[in-house]
């Protein structure tokens, strides 16, 4: 029946769009391959980042393979299942519908990029019992009791309490003092907003840091004069830098330049290293700008950066690509852990896993507590450096020394 | 019961669709069957409202946004399950209805169109601004059926079926009573619906209050369906969008559109996704994209109407002959020369009684003095002519007498009670009917259908307004054509089918706005043979008309106005011989020698 009704959606599909005859699926047929899947959104308007996750995917399976697959299976090869969460919510609930009902068997699987995408797969995957590992940070992902689900980054929750002390570490390690006041520069939009509520209550004071500048925008943006007035008026040590819209960082960050002001910048999450920040933003006002991240490619994974770039075509490895490679690589040491290509071993596998540091991850061992964090998962702080964002801190993993500006 | 028995095709189908959906293994395929009846669903919910009132909304997402929220808020905080919610949601969907329904019935067209589609994006805002980017229904591991937790995806599917089933016969319930008739009335012409006794803002409210309602009860379903709730996938545009989507493609203003439209559009999609999404990503967007763009240009009114038409010329092919035969037949062309024309009007008894008390009405718009302290009174059976050169007032004196224009100063009596100020359908109650200058046939409808509309605001059941629609019918001579359809009448066939409409209201005064226009000249004649009768059956009759000629065979007495103020009043073959009234027709020169 499953094949009947599969064939009367394509004729639908056919009898409407001849096209749709043109490329039709490939499966690989090897059949001692154990399939992991990789559920993100490689079509519409989150595809880019779909991609770069599948890259490092790609590369890890390669690699994987490279070194003689899976010992513990005789070293059976893995094989990467793309499946496409398209760009809504509703999509990604299909998808991962259709990930366990034609592919049953997966052992595993990595996505689905925008935390609202994981939820609605991971409850998918949950009833289907299919281990799902992945690089988004929502709270509620772990929250919501689930045993099949095993996040690999610090939860969103957690992440500013980790990025603030990260940060005045920085700080006093390059300048030799700790920062003691703060700006906030912040847009109203939700994402936005809950970091700096979260700061405001308690985390500044709990570092010790007063808050000099606090200005909050909506986007877009007109004009930054009045914002950078207040910056240079009160001199804070550091400013967190909250925009959502690429044209207002430009607008902010050009209006900076134009004061003349050398205050460090600290933004959140990769919106602000992304290569497409290039087509707006010129290099030189980039130049020191740092972000605090989940994951970034760090000191030791040169050879792997310099791979993305040859073979993608992509300028850095950020961190969709990095944690995907690594999503591989847990799998891997699941599958020889659990010994057996099948997705109840493998999960508990996971939960059992006790492999020591995290090679491409920052902070923390790669084992995961009994909601599904990645224990001790810390944070990267890249910064623009000569056009190129690279991971700075934790120290023994940066890529090169940061920079902290001074007067 | 005919509501039930009209669709039978429906059940034959949907019973087809549900045991094939039975025998699906596949959580997958179970799934998408599954969304195509929650989509089904929105677009008879948007149906319900844009398609038969004709007031698009972009905005439907707020209903189900809600419906969506408050099912998945409600277990979150509370631990109600959805199977209570679901009834509860479409009673915030009427709520919500209502609320947007109020104000946002003071805009029309576009403007309508555009302020809907603010409600959900602002919602979107708020519910972030909640805290509420991401929630997700609780897992229940025990007693999940309690909680529409099914581990048997099929379970989905047929509420689905049940829910999309029940919306289906109270569409067709509501097409088929005065509520849908209202509707689609509004939608053909607001103003002429007025004019035709229909309270249009109260049937707007219900109209959005229902749709709400079924759009409440969608969203909550669909929140259950999805287990996570995001304002973009409730609120976002995108699901707005879609209850468009599937409505025209399928057909709009009918169950069927958004029952083919989601039944195409869904599975289209989602096959297109699954197959290609990884393979070429995005070319699934495209694919689906450019087959919409085909079939709204093949098929503009949505597929449902396309095939109906194309069946409709078939079966014309043997019928449309005999059609013509009929019409030759049963419309004889009365040509009725002056001389048989003047006795006829001496025939008629015209009452004392004054109906219509017209006393210094005034109305400027801006520097324009449209109408000038302009009074004037019409007794009971008599026909009053109102004319004048383009320009002089006569249109915007008769939408001062029914009500779509307040005046300035001045009062209108209608048997005595003032009438300023009140709505249009309400000066139909009162006895006063109307015939607009543009015609406004609703061209999908029957003769009968068209003319039913009208004659609510005199009936009490289904059955009188279906009785005195036939009446009216026989009365201006289109009783052969009762059951085509409206699009496939002559002009003068339209005319006298709006003056059907307007006379099943049982209007006593009768305000006929250019009834003659675009009519040739034995046509003008036929027309104008009914409206004689009409008089000779008591109806008081108020024209206006812009060229004289047929006038004065017509009309017991002229009023003729220029530049907004009476310039005469009396009998139509004195008028006619008056000096001003030449010289504002055909300027000085031509009075001059008149009168030479």
């Amino acid at each position: 029946m499953n094949s009947l009704t599969r064939r009367i959606f394509t004729l639908g599909a056919i009898s409407a769009l001849p096209l749709t005859m043109l490329a039709p699926p490939v499966h690989a047929q090897d059949a001692d391959a154990v399939k992991i899947g990789l559920i993100a959104p490689v079509s519409g308007l989150y595809a880019r980042f779909g991609q770069v996750m599948r890259m490092g995917a790609e590369l890890a399976i390669e690699d994987i393979n490279a070194a003689g697959g899976i010992e513990a299976l005789g070293g059976a090869e893995l094989e990467l299942v793309v499946i496409d969460s398209g760009d809504t919510t509703e999509k990604a609930k299909a998808a991962a519908e259709r990930m366990v009902a034609e592919y049953p068997d997966l052992v595993g699987a990595t996505g689905a990029y925008l935390s609202s995408f994981t939820l609605a797969v991971t409850e998918v995957t949950e009833r289907a019992k299919l281990p799902v590992l992945t690089l988004s940070y929502s709270d509620l992902i772990t929250e919501r009791g689930f045993d099949y689900i095993f996040q690999t980054s610090a939860p969103a929750g957690d992440q500013a309490g980790i990025a603030i002390p990260t940060v005045l570490d920085l700080a006093e390690a390059t300048t030799g003092t700790r920062p003691t006041t703060v700006g906030i520069i912040t847009d109203n939009t939700a994402a936005s907003l809950s970091s700096v509520d979260a700061m405001k209550d308690g985390l500044l004071e709990d570092n010790n840091l007063e808050l000099v500048v606090d200005e909050v925008f909506t986007p877009p943006l007109a004009d930054a004069t009045s914002l950078i007035q207040q910056l240079r008026a009160r001199r804070p040590d550091l400013v967190f830098f909250l925009p959502t819209v690429i044209s207002d960082s430009k607008l902010i960050l050009e209006k900076m330049n134009e004061f003349n002001l050398d205050i460090p910048v600290i933004s959140f999450g990769i919106a602000i290293a992304e290569p497409d920040v290039l087509d707006t933003i010129s290099p030189d006002l980039l130049e020191g700008v740092m972000s605090a991240v989940g994951n970034y490619a760090f000191a030791g994974h040169e050879e792997l950066i310099k791979r993305v770039q040859e073979k993608y075509g992509e300028p850095w490895m950020n961190q969709n690509a990095i944690s995907t490679y690594g999503d591989m690589w847990i799998f891997k040491q699941a599958l020889e852990d659990a010994g057996e290509a099948n997705r109840e071993a493998v999960a508990q596998a996971l939960r059992d896993m006790d492999a020591g540091p995290s090679p491409y991850f920052p902070g923390g061992v790669l084992a995961f507590d009994e909601t599904g964090k990645r224990e001790g998962a810390g944070l990267t702080v890249i910064q623009w450096q000569d056009g190129v964002p690279r991971t700075v801190f934790p120290e023994e993993i940066a890529l090169s020394p940061a920079i902290w500006p001074t007067e | 019961m005919a509501t039930l028995r009209s669709l039978i095709p429906f059940f034959i189908l949907a019973t087809l669709y549900l045991v094939a959906a039975m025998l699906v293994k596949s959580s997958y395929h179970q799934l998408i069957l599954t969304l195509v009846l929650v989509w089904a669903s929105f677009g008879l919910s948007w149906n319900m409202l844009s398609g038969y009132t004709g007031l698009i909304s972009f905005g439907h997402g707020i209903f189900f946004g809600l419906g969506a929220f408050a099912t998945v808020l409600a277990q979150i905080y509370f631990d109600i399950s959805p199977l209570v919610m679901l009834p509860v949601s479409a009673v915030i969907g009427a709520a919500a209805g209502l609320l947007i329904g109020l104000p946002t019935f003071r805009l029309k067209g576009h403007y309508f169109a555009l302020s809907m589609l603010a409600y959900p994006l602002a919602m979107l805002y708020v519910f972030e601004w909640l805290g509420y980017q991401e929630v997700t229904f609780p897992m229940k591991r025990e007693n999940g059926a309690l909680y529409m937790q099914f581990s048997d995806p099929r379970i989905y599917t047929i509420i689905a079926f049940a829910m999309l089933t029940g919306f289906v016969i109270l569409t067709r319930f509501v097409e088929r009573t005065r509520f849908g008739m209202a509707l689609i009335a509004i939608k053909q012409n607001e103003a002429a619906a007025e004019a035709a006794g229909i309270n249009t803002r109260r049937w707007k409210l219900s109209a959005i209050a229902v749709s709400g309602a079924i759009a409440g009860m969608v969203g909550s379903f669909y929140s259950v369906i999805l287990l996570v709730v995001t304002p973009i996938s409730v609120f976002g545009m995108l699901v707005s969008a879609q209850a468009l989507t599937v409505t025209m493609v399928g057909g709009v203003g009918t169950i069927w559109g958004p029952i083919i439209g989601a039944a195409f559009i869904i599975p289209v999609g989602e096959t297109l996704h699954a197959e290609l999404g990884s393979v070429f990503p995005g070319i699934q967007g495209v694919l689906l994209g450019l087959a919409i763009v085909v079939v709204i240009l093949v098929a503009p009114e949505g597929v449902f109407w396309k095939v109906k038409d194309i069946i409709a010329r078939r079966r014309g092919e043997k019928g449309g002959a005999e059609r013509v035969d009929d019409g030759r037949e049963i419309v004889p062309v009365e040509a009725e020369d002056d001389q048989a024309a003047a006795p006829a009007r001496a025939k008629r008894r015209i009452s004392d009684e004054i109906v219509l008390d017209v006393r210094g009405i005034s109305k400027s718009f801006g520097g324009l003095n449209a109408v000038q302290d302009v009074s004037f009174t019409v007794r009971r059976g008599m026909i009053l002519g109102i004319i004048g050169p383009n320009g002089a007032g006569k249109t915007t004196l008769f939408n001062l007498l029914n009500g779509f224009i307040m005046p300035d100063a001045g009062q209108v009596l209608v048997k005595g009670s003032d009438m300023v100020g009140k709505q249009p359908h309400k000066l139909c109650e009162a006895g006063v009917g109307r015939t607009f200058q543009v015609m406004r046939p609703f061209m999908r409808m029957t003769v009968a259908d068209n003319v039913r509309v009208g004659a609510y605001v005199r009936a009490d059941s289904e059955e009188e307004a279906v009785a005195n629609a036939r009446k009216a019918v026989e009365r201006v001579g289109l009783s052969y054509a009762a059951d085509q359809v409206a699009s496939t009448l002559t002009t003068k066939e339209l005319r006298l089918m709006e003056l059907a409409r307007a006379l099943a209201g049982q209007p006593e005064t009768l305000l006929l706005d250019e009834t003659l226009a675009g009519l040739g000249h034995g046509e003008a004649a036929d027309v104008v043979g009914v409206i004689r009768e009409l008089a000779e059956t008591g109806t008081t009759i108020v024209i206006i008309e812009h060229t004289m000629q047929a006038m004065v065979r017509l009309a017991d007495e002229f009023l003729v106005l220029d530049h907004g103020k009476v310039l005469v009043q009396g009998d139509p073959a004195d008028v006619t011989k008056d000096s001003r009234v030449i010289e504002a027709y055909l300027g000085k020169k031509w009075s001059a020698n008149a009168k030479g």
